[in-house]
């Protein structure tokens, strides 16, 4: 199948200029490949600062990229108005919901702006409005209310009539139930599932919560300090993850079962700040399978089995004896 | 058993809103004893942070406390004075924050808000204040604590500033630290952090700790009892293996049910619990959870269910449950 969305080794430099001069840019995501082929959900995970808003920024020409191309659709983007003329195609779900929606609009006309901005024409907006709400799972009625009246789920849940409003083909959702309880969570992540049938919608769902994303995701890609370090299927990436970081991650979120308490830490220190990346290996600093090889060779991102890919020297021969060393 | 530390007895709480009440607390019993960590699990709106604040007497200024007491050491610190309470905070029972960033002040140094926060320690120097607070950070793993103590909060990284804030409740070597959503705004990774080392801290200072927080997985690795709340009362209390492995309450059972992390095999669709929290202005007569609950009965909407108990250190807040 043809991608919906491909980049190939975009790269974002921010100039990190002004009051010292001189300074060199800021390499926030470095030579990143991605696919995402219609009706697929792609995962993207990683800590705060591993780039992965400044990536779902670049998709839709919000942040100009260095290096590197997107392509959505068979259709190489690359002025601001290609950019723009997708638009309509894709849609973001932000962050935090409440605060995306304007307070000065009632939430019949949050969801109806979208075709104002794009310039479709639509006969009744009152209709239209009642018709997307009723989609989404809230009663027609509140298109009358503003956004400080809803509750988080309920503004998640416009972000989410928004977001579907003129039929894209690409959703992306960026944290998409930061903030909510369990079983808010369960029943946005639910519609979003049904909707995804219904309308055969792509995601990109960006987020931190790993318990979700094997939930959600149809692939994985896990971003570290601007770099992808592995990509793959998600039950191939939960069963056997090759990188030491994916394995850290995944090793590292507290199990709602005390009978399986982690005794030792499953991975020390912090994210190395973008001013200074480790040299080889970016991940050395905090590896515990960390060689000499690794501290000066940066590795490649080796294809490996089943369409997966990992960027570690060792991500072929993660023996028994290896996983048991991460184990401390 | 040891004695309690920390008891809370029969506290109703309620907020004043505009156009009338909201009851945050009713009738809430719990008490958490030297060297044990006690989880309050909840979703948001059950009151589990009112209640830890009004465990150190932190709640709002609208807040009314309608009955019960909080006895700290056997003290009910409700019934004492402005000025004696002061003294009890910091040195006998402390408080983290979930934002580590709003927790201290922006214009001051870290250290030197960790040299004021030792104000309750009489005739000891400046010097050696400032050399407490130096090791206090080195012990709860700042890798430089003598550059840290010269940093501005927002000179340290989200998971250093949580680990600030944590040595700054300890400082006092208090009785009681109480910790609200301390791992909410952190990345996984520091989050795990941020739960070993309180686990460490508390292997080492054997202070009673009470949790609060939304995250399942948290609870299940630090705590020995959780109490889970919803709609401002305690649903049940168990141990914590019991309540995992054996939830005996229906919102405990959904809770746990429709937390994505305990679900083995991957599902496109989650379970959730449908329908949403009562109006806490306007609690229905019977159980809180009636609605929202899969084997409710007609008595269960009309009569506030009795706390049932269930064995040494369990109890549930239901007319269906049996001993």
């Amino acid at each position: 199948m043809t991608a919906l969305l491909s980049i190939r080794d975009v790269s974002v430099d921010l100039s990190a200029g002004g009051w010292f001069g001189g300074t060199a840019p800021l390499n926030i995501l470095a030579g990143v490949t991605l696919e995402i082929v219609p009706g697929e959900t792609l995962g993207l995970v990683g800590e705060s600062g591993s780039g992965k808003t400044t990536l779902a920024r670049a998709v839709l020409g919000l942040q100009p990229i260095s290096g590197g191309r997107v392509r959505f659709d068979g259709r190489d983007l690359i002025q601001p108005a290609d950019f723009r003329a997708i638009r309509s195609r894709t849609a973001l779900m932000f962050q935090d919901a409440t605060a995306s929606l304007s307070p000065r609009m009632t939430v019949g006309e949050a969801v109806t702006e979208p075709f104002a901005i794009h310039g479709v024409a639509v006969n009744n907006h009152r209709d239209k409005a009642a018709e997307l709400l009723v989609e989404v799972g809230l009663p027609p009625e509140m298109a009358a209310r503003y956004p400080h009246e809803l509750s988080g789920g309920q503004a998640r849940r416009v972000g989410v009539a928004r977001a579907l409003a003129l039929k894209p083909a690409l959703v992306i959702a960026d944290e998409p139930t930061a903030g909510l309880d369990v079983s808010v969570q369960a029943e946005i992540l639910n519609l979003m599932a049904d909707l995804k049938d219904k309308h055969g919608l792509s995601y990109l769902i960006i987020t931190h919560n790993l318990a979700l994303v094997r939930h959600v995701a149809d692939r994985i890609a896990v971003l570290y300090l601007g770099r992808l370090v592995e990509t793959g299927p998600t039950r191939a990436i939960f069963a056997d993850p090759r990188h030491p970081y994916t394995r850290s991650l995944t090793a590292a979120e507290p199990k709602p079962d005390p009978r399986k308490r982690r005794t030792d830490l499953a991975i020390r220190g912090e994210i190395p700040s973008i001013l200074r990346r480790p040299n080889g290996c970016e991940f050395h600093t905090r590896c515990p399978l960390a060689r000499d090889i690794c501290r000066t060779q940066p590795p490649a991102l080796k294809d490996l089995d089943h369409g997966r890919a990992a960027r570690c020297h060792f991500a072929e021969n993660t023996t028994e004896g290896g996983r048991h060393e991460l184990e401390y | 058993m040891s004695e309690a530390v920390l008891s809370v007895e029969n506290l109703s709480l309620r907020y004043r809103v505009p156009g009338g009440t909201v009851a945050a607390l009713r009738n809430v019993s719990l008490a958490v004893r030297q060297g044990e960590v006690l989880g309050i699990a909840g979703e948001s709106g059950c009151g589990k942070s009112t209640l830890a604040a009004a465990m150190i007497d932190l709640m709002g200024a609208n807040a009314e406390v309608t009955s019960g007491e909080v006895r700290l050491n056997g003290r009910d610190i409700l019934a004492l004075s402005p000025a004696e309470r002061r003294r009890l905070r910091g040195r006998e029972i402390a408080m983290v924050f979930q934002d580590p960033m709003t927790a201290f002040s922006p214009v001051l140094t870290v250290g030197a808000q960790l040299v004021d926060f030792q104000f309750n320690l009489d005739g000891v120097p400046g010097r050696e204040k400032w050399v407490r607070a130096r090791d206090m950070l080195a012990r709860v793993g700042l890798s430089d604590p003598e550059l840290a103590m010269g940093r501005f909060p927002h000179e340290l990284s989200g998971g250093m500033r949580q680990r600030a804030a944590i040595a700054a409740a300890l400082l006092m070597r208090p009785a009681v630290l109480i910790a609200d959503e301390p791992t909410t705004a952190l990345d996984v990774t520091m989050e795990a952090q941020i739960v070993h080392l309180l686990r460490e801290l508390q292997a080492d200072y054997r202070c009673a700790i009470v949790i609060v927080t939304h995250h399942l997985g948290v609870i299940a690795e630090l705590c020995d009892r959780v109490a889970v709340m919803y709609a401002g009362v305690v649903v049940e209390e168990a141990p914590v293996d019991a309540l995992y492995h054996d939830p005996r309450h229906p919102y405990t059972r959904a809770l746990l049910a429709c937390d994505p992390a305990r679900i083995e095999a991957a599902t496109g669709r989650l379970p959730a619990i449908g329908g949403r929290l009562p109006d806490l202005s306007n609690l229905p007569p019977g159980c809180a959870f009636a609605a929202r609950c899969g084997i409710a009965t007609d008595r269960c909407r009309a009569t506030p269910p009795p706390c049932v108990a269930l064995g040494p250190g369990r109890s549930a807040l239901c007319h269906e449950v049996t001993p």
